[in-house]
C-alpha cells in the first residue's frame, strides 16, 4: 500500500507535537510495509520517498523537476543535515518557504476542477468554503497557499492508493489531491482551532477544518476528547470518525538518568507558551506553592506568544529567582531539562492529545495533566486535574514535594506504563483504517 | 570668578553571559569574559588612551591652571588590569601630575545606598582603599552611582571621615529658582553640594554631534562665549562653579573622534584661560573657594543624572528590575554569613547598576539609549539571564 502524505511538520522541521507524532506514526507504518511519499513545506519543491524504517531519519528527497533532481543527486553532501539544508529544512520553522515565489492563489486555482457538471453541489460548497477562507496576507496563509499549489503537481505526478493529510494546514492540499486523483482521503486531526486559540480563534481556519474533514472519506481523531470536539463543534459524521491515540517511543540514544540542576524540587512546564497550554495557571500554582515551599524551583521551558506577558507577570509576583525561563530549547536541551525535573505539569486549557507528558513520564517524572486532554485517556499513573482547579493543582504539587518517596513511586509506575504505549499499536489501527477505506473505494469505483 | 569643574565618570561593568537555566550548577562562568575584554580594549583604544594623552598634554601646557576630576569604579580598575594595563598606567600618570582629583564612590558602581546601608558603606570604603592603593590618593569628594542623591545619602556619607563634598545633578524640580553655579550645603548643613550644570554639560556629552541641534556644530568659541555670558549675571563678587560632569566615554566613544570632540577639548582650556575671570577648579576646592554663606538645600526624594526623568526610573521602574534587585539584596546577607570571599565577590559584581539598566523597558528616546548600551536583545533577555545567575548564586550557597 502506498500513501501520499501531507504534513506541516516532521523532524527536524518541527515546532510542536505534530512533528513528533508524524515521526512515530510514519516510522511504525513503514515497519508494517506501508510505503509513504511525504510532502513537507520545504523551500525546494521536493517530496520524501520513504520506504525503509531508517528513511525517517535520512529523509531521502526527490525533486519534482527532473533537472534539479540530477543536480541534487550529483551533489556530495557531508551529512544528512547539510543535505536537508540544501532542500530548505532547518530546525527553525521560519525558513520553510521562499515567499517570493508565491503567486496569486485564487486566480490560478479556481473553477476548472471544481465547477464542472460532474461536481455535486455539496462538493462545490466545500470547495468554495475552503478557497474563500484560504485568503489572507499573513505569512502562514500564504505558505499554505503555496503548499496547496504544489500539492496539485504532486497529486498529478505521483502514484498512490490513498491520501493522508494532517491538520488544517494541509487539508486544502489533501482536498485538491483527492479531487484530482479521485483517491480516498484520510484527514487526521491533531488539534482544532478551538484548542489552539483557547476560544473561538480564526473563523477562516474553522471553515477550512470543516471543509477538509467533511470532504474526507475518513477522519482520524487523536483522542476521544477530540472526537467529541469535532462531532459537537464541526458536526462531522460520527460514522467516519476513528480514534487513534498517539504514542511515544523514546529515542534509542536518550539518556534517562537524573542530572540535578537544583538542590530543591523542580517543577517543570515544557511546551509552547501559548494560551492553549495554560502557562498562566502554571504561574498561579508557582506563586502559591512557593509560599509554602520556597526551596522549590519552577521552570518554564519553551517559547510562545505569551512569553513576555508571563515573564512580566512572574516579575510582578516577586517570585525572586524561583521561577525561571529557558527560552527555546533544542532536543538535546529538552533531554537535559527532563533529567533535572521532579514534577511535570501540563495545565492545558484544551489539549487534543499531548505527547509531551508521555515523554516526561518516560523519564520517570511524576506528571500532573489537565483533564481537558487526550493523553489523560491513555495513562493511569498520572494525576489528572481540571485545568481551572488551581487549588487542587497546588495541593497535589505540595503533596508530591513533601513526599519524595511517593513521588518516585508514581514516577516509576508511570515510566513502566508509558514504555508499553508504542506506535506499533497505533500504526496497526491506522493500517486497518487504510484497508477498510480502500475497500469502500474499490467497491464504489 | 567662574570656576569650571570638570568631572569625568570612568566605569565598565562585568557584563553577564547569556546565562541559561541549563548552565546552572555546572560551574559555567557567569560573566562574558570575551565581551568584557573586547569592550574594554575597544573603549581603551577609542577613548581612554587618546583622551588621557590629550589631558596630560593640556595639563603640562597650562602649567597648573588646568585641572580635572575623575571617578573610576573598582570594576573598571579590575578590568584595566585584566585587559588594558596600559590604560591604568596612563591614569596613574595623570594622577601623578597633581592636577587631577580622584572622587570616591561605591567600588561596584552599585545601588547599595537604596537597599543596604552597611553594604553601601563597605563598598565606599573598598573604593577609598583602592584609590589609596592604586594612586596613593585619599578621596575627599563623593559621587554616588549615576549621581543618585537624596538627603539620607548625605547622612551616610557624613559618617565616613574625610568626605566634605558630594556631587549630584542640578535637577530643576529641586533647585527651582536657585542657580546651580553656587556651592550649597546639604539639608543638615554638614556637607557641601555641587550641582551638575546639565544644559552645558549635555551640550558636550549628548548634543555635540547631533546635526538636528540648532547650535550644531559646537565650536570652542561659541561654547566659551556661552560660559562667559553666565558671568554677566549679578554675582556680587561670589565665586561660581560651572560643574561639567559627564561620562568619560563621551570622548571618542559616545562622540566619535570624527565628530571633532578631541579638537574641541584640545582648544577648550586655552580659550577659557584667555579670560581672567574664568578658570578651573577641583570639586574639593569648592568649600574653600566659597566666599559666601552657602545655602542649604533639601532633597527629600532621590534624583539622578539619568534619562529625561532624572530619577531612579532607569534602574528601578518595572517589576523585572524590582524583583531582580530585591532578590539580590535578599541573598547578600546570606552570602556574607557564608564567609566565602569568591561568592561575595560574585554577588557584588551582580550589584553593579548596569544589570538593572539593561532591564529598563521605558519607551521613546531613553529606551534607545538603554538599547545602545545593552549587550542583550531586550530587557526581558537581560532579566532572564540575571535571574538565572541569581539562581546559580543561591545554588552555590547551598553547596
Amino acid at each position: 500500500m502506498k500513501i501520499l502524505m501531507f504534513t506541516w511538520e516532521f523532524p527536524p522541521l518541527i515546532s510542536g507535537g505534530l512533528g513528533m507524532a508524524c515521526y512515530g506514526m510514519v516510522k511504525a507504518l513503514l515497519s508494517l510495509g506501508i510505503k509513504v511519499d511525504m510532502v513537507l513545506p520545504t523551500r525546494e519543491e521536493v517530496y520524501f520517498r520513504l520506504r525503509e524504517v531508517s528513511d525517517v531519519d535520512t529523509l531521502p528527497a526527490v525533486f519534482l523537476d527532473p533537472e534539479k533532481q540530477v543536480t541534487f543527486q550529483s551533489k556530495a553532501f557531508q551529512n544528512t543535515s547539510e543535505r536537508l539544508e540544501f532542500i530548505g529544512i532547518s530546525e527553525r520553522p521560519e525558513t520553510y518557504f521562499q515567499l517570493a515565489e508565491i503567486r496569486r492563489y485564487a486566480v490560478s486555482l479556481k473553477k476548472e476542477y471544481w465547477e464542472t457538471e460532474f461536481v455535486t453541489h455539496e462538493e462545490q460548497d466545500l470547495w468554495q468554503q475552503m478557497t474563500r477562507n484560504l485568503i489572507g496576507e499573513e505569512d502562514l496563509i500564504r505558505k499554505v497557499q503555496e503548499y496547496t499549489l504544489r500539492a496539485e503537481r504532486m497529486a498529478k505526478l505521483l502514484d498512490y492508493d490513498m491520501i493522508h493529510a494532517h491538520d488544517w494546514l494541509t487539508y486544502p492540499a489533501g482536498m485538491l489531491a483527492r479531487k484530482l486523483s479521485a483517491k480516498p482521503l484520510v484527514a487526521h486531526i491533531h488539534a482544532t482551532e478551538f484548542d489552539r486559540a483557547g476560544g473561538p480563534g480564526d473563523e477562516r481556519i474553522h471553515k477550512i477544518e470543516h471543509a477538509g474533514m467533511t470532504y474526507a472519506d475518513r477522519v482520524i481523531a487523536v483522542s476521544q476528547y477530540t472526537a467529541q470536539m469535532i462531532m459537537s463543534r464541526y458536526r462531522i459524521d460520527t460514522g467516519k470518525i476513528n480514534i487513534v491515540h498517539n504514542a511515544f517511543s523514546i529515542p534509542e540514544d536518550a539518556v534517562l538518568s537524573k542530572e540535578r540542576i537544583f538542590k530543591g524540587p523542580v517543577i517543570l512546564f515544557l511546551g509552547r507558551i501559548t494560551l492553549q497550554k495554560g502557562p498562566d495557571y502554571f504561574l498561579d500554582m508557582a506563586q502559591r506553592v512557593l509560599q509554602i515551599h520556597p526551596d522549590a524551583r519552577f521552570i518554564m521551558a519553551g517559547t510562545g506568544d505569551m512569553s513576555r506577558k508571563l515573564l512580566r507577570r512572574s516579575a510582578s509576583l516577586k517570585l525572586r529567582n524561583r521561577f525561571l525561563f529557558t527560552g527555546f530549547l533544542n532536543r538535546k536541551q529538552v533531554e537535559r531539562i527532563l533529567r533535572a525535573a521532579d514534577i511535570y505539569v501540563l495545565p492545558s486549557v484544551s489539549e487534543p492529545f499531548g505527547i509531551s507528558p508521555l515523554e516526561a513520564m518516560a523519564y520517570g517524572i511524576t506528571s500532573i495533566i489537565s483533564k481537558q486532554s487526550g493523553v489523560a485517556e491513555v495513562v493511569k499513573h498520572a494525576f489528572k486535574i481540571d485545568f481551572w482547579d488551581v487549588d487542587l493543582w497546588v495541593e497535589t504539587i505540595n503533596h508530591l514535594v513533601e513526599h519524595p518517596e511517593y513521588r518516585a513511586k508514581i514516577g516509576i509506575e508511570g515510566m513502566r506504563e508509558v514504555n508499553k504505549i508504542q506506535w506499533e499499536e497505533a500504526a496497526q489501527k491506522i493500517r486497518q483504517i487504510y484497508t477498510s477505506t480502500l475497500a469502500e473505494y474499490i467497491r464504489n469505483y | 570668578m567662574l570656576n569650571i569643574v570638570f568631572y569625568f565618570q570612568v566605569h565598565q561593568p562585568y557584563r553577564l553571559r547569556h546565562y541559561n537555566v541549563l548552565d546552572i550548577g555546572r560551574g559555567s562562568p557567569m560573566f562574558d569574559d570575551k565581551l568584557n575584554g573586547d569592550v574594554m580594549r575597544k573603549v581603551a583604544a577609542k577613548c581612554y588612551l587618546p583622551t588621557n594623552k590629550l589631558l596630560l598634554e593640556l595639563i603640562k601646557e597650562h602649567k597648573g591652571r588646568f585641572k580635572v576630576a575623575f571617578s573610576i569604579t573598582g570594576t573598571a580598575i579590575e578590568q584595566f588590569k585584566l585587559y588594558s594595563p596600559e590604560t591604568l598606567d596612563s591614569f596613574k600618570a595623570l594622577a601623578d601630575t597633581g592636577q587631577v582629583e580622584l572622587i570616591g564612590e561605591t567600588y561596584y558602581h552599585s545601588l547599595a545606598f537604596l537597599y543596604d546601608s552597611n553594604e553601601f558603606l563597605d563598598q565606599v570604603m573598598m573604593h577609598r582603599d583602592l584609590m589609596q592603593k592604586e594612586f596613593g590618593y585619599y578621596t575627599e569628594t563623593f559621587r554616588n552611582t549615576e549621581l543618585i542623591y537624596q538627603d539620607r545619602l548625605s547622612d551616610l556619607v557624613f559618617e565616613i571621615p574625610g568626605f566634605k563634598t558630594i556631587l549630584t545633578e542640578g535637577v530643576d524640580r529641586v533647585l527651582q529658582w536657585r542657580s546651580p553655579l553656587y556651592a550649597y550645603k546639604n539639608y543638615s548643613k554638614r556637607i557641601n553640594l555641587l550641582f551638575k550644570y546639565y544644559q552645558l554639560a549635555d551640550d558636550i556629552a549628548f548634543r555635540f554631534s547631533n546635526r538636528e541641534w540648532p547650535e550644531y556644530p559646537l565650536t570652542v568659541e561659541k561654547f566659551v562665549n556661552w560660559i562667559d555670558k553666565l558671568t554677566l549675571n549679578e554675582s556680587k563678587g561670589r565665586n561660581q562653579f560651572l560643574n561639567l560632569f559627564m561620562d568619560y566615554e563621551t570622548f571618542g566613544e559616545h562622540q566619535w573622534a570624527s565628530t571633532g570632540i578631541f579638537d574641541f577639548m584640545r582648544h577648550f582650556p586655552g580659550e577659557i584661560l584667555k579670560h581672567d575671570h574664568l578658570g578651573f577648579a577641583f570639586p574639593k576646592e569648592a568649600s574653600d573657594l566659597s566666599n559666601y554663606q552657602q545655602e542649604s538645600i533639601s532633597f527629600p526624594e532621590p534624583v539622578s543624572w539619568a534619562d529625561a526623568e532624572r530619577d531612579l526610573s532607569a534602574w528601578l521602574d518595572n517589576d523585572m528590575q524590582h524583583n531582580a534587585i530585591e532578590t539580590l539584596y535578599g541573598l547578600l546577607d546570606r552570602v556574607k554569613e557564608r564567609g566565602d570571599d569568591e561568592l561575595l565577590k560574585t554577588a557584588r559584581l551582580l550589584s553593579t547598576s548596569d544589570h538593572f539598566y539593561y532591564m529598563c523597558a521605558k519607551y521613546f528616546q531613553d529606551g534607545d539609549v538603554h538599547k545602545y548600551f545593552s549587550p542583550y536583545d531586550s530587557p526581558d533577555q537581560a532579566y532572564i539571564y540575571y535571574i538565572n545567575a541569581l539562581a546559580e548564586l543561591e545554588e552555590r550557597l547551598l553547596r
